[in-house]
């Protein structure tokens, strides 16, 4: 059974954060053999006054493959983690979705585009989540992020919104590497040219200061750029952080259209 | 650099987009925090938009350390 586990506002401006929370909930699923996790992405939601939101205002979600007979557990310890270690002014929510043939994919990734967009109440998460009966629950504070945690279950579900959580560590000589090879690590399906189409597996890649993966049409994918100082080589690097954030804002004023 | 909005909070008047500035006012800030990396935006490690006390707004940010309403140097 494939579930979806997204929680949001489990932080204050000088507490862990919200991503840490989500990988030792994933870590814990894993270490209980209750089932095993993939990677965990970050979606930012609307950042409007009308938020309460502690500084980010972004839900962190994984998708998990478990045994059936866990699900109730993971929901419960989920729950239990959330109220002993979110901080005492935030406001957490939690969502859990069974993805299966029965689930309203369209109305759940529409609700996440829509908190990304304008300012929803807990009444709407919580009406969306009954009618689709998914888990919804919140705990402690105002509750508020129960919305956050839909919603980010529900850009999960688009397959197109979010980055990886964490940096991705790459050997290569010179930092230089084919897209195969970097295709090999866990993290990466795909990569491709932010102006344009994925690349063949034999083009090289220079590695920036950060490489990261965004979720594109459901796969993990690095986006690269074209190096300016191509030789007789035709060369390719990672964009960076800057250049990262520039795409998903853009990505996102596209989606709203 | 800065400027107080309405709500009388210490808001970066940068924007989202001047990256020099922030990590400029960063590099100057004794109450510089670094985020979570997945919360962090900009290329500079030191940068306000990197920065645990900043609150992003639509436009640009609000500063949330206390500390910083009193311009402090590093010397």
């Amino acid at each position: 059974m494939q579930i979806l586990v997204c929680i949001d506002d489990t932080d204050n401006i000088e507490s862990r954060g919200t991503g840490e929370l989500a990988e030792m909930i994933a870590q814990a699923i894993e270490k209980q053999d209750w089932g095993k996790c993939s990677w965990i992405t970050r979606h930012q939601l609307l950042l409007d006054p009308a938020v309460p939101y502690t500084s980010h205002n972004s839900s962190m979600c994984f998708k998990a493959d478990i045994n059936i007979e866990y699900l109730q557990q993971i929901i419960d310890y989920a729950a239990n983690f959330l109220e002993q270690e979110s901080q005492v002014d935030a406001d957490p929510g939690l969502c859990v979705i069974v993805i299966d043939d029965f689930l309203d994919t369209k109305s759940l990734i529409d609700f996440g585009y829509r908190v990304k967009r304008e300012v929803v109440t807990k009444d709407d998460a919580y009406n969306l989540a009954s009618r689709l009966n998914v888990h919804l629950s919140e705990h402690g504070g105002t509750g508020q992020g129960i919305i956050g945690a839909l919603a980010g279950a529900g850009l999960r579900l688009s397959d197109n919104d979010g980055w990886i959580k964490g940096k991705i560590k790459i050997n290569a000589p010179n930092n230089i590497i084919n897209v195969r090879d970097l295709c090999s690590h866990p993290a990466i399906d795909k990569v491709r040219n932010m102006h344009g189409g994925y690349l063949e597996d034999s083009e090289l890649i220079v590695l920036g200061a950060m490489v990261k993966s965004i979720i594109m049409e459901g796969r993990a994918v690095v986006l690269v750029h074209k190096s300016d100082e191509a030789n007789d080589l035709s060369l390719w690097t990672t964009c960076s952080k800057k250049q990262l954030a520039n795409y998903e804002e853009l990505r996102t004023l596209v989606e709203n259209q | 650099m800065w400027k107080t909005n309405e709500n009388g909070e210490k808001e970066f008047s940068g924007g989202k987009k001047d990256w020099n500035g922030a990590a400029s006012a960063a590099d100057r800030c004794l109450a510089f925090h670094s985020d979570v990396e997945e919360e962090t935006v900009a290329d500079e490690a030191i940068s306000c938009y990197n920065c645990r006390f900043r609150r992003w707004t639509k436009s640009s940010f609000i500063c949330c350390n206390s500390a910083t309403d009193n311009p402090t140097s590093k010397t």
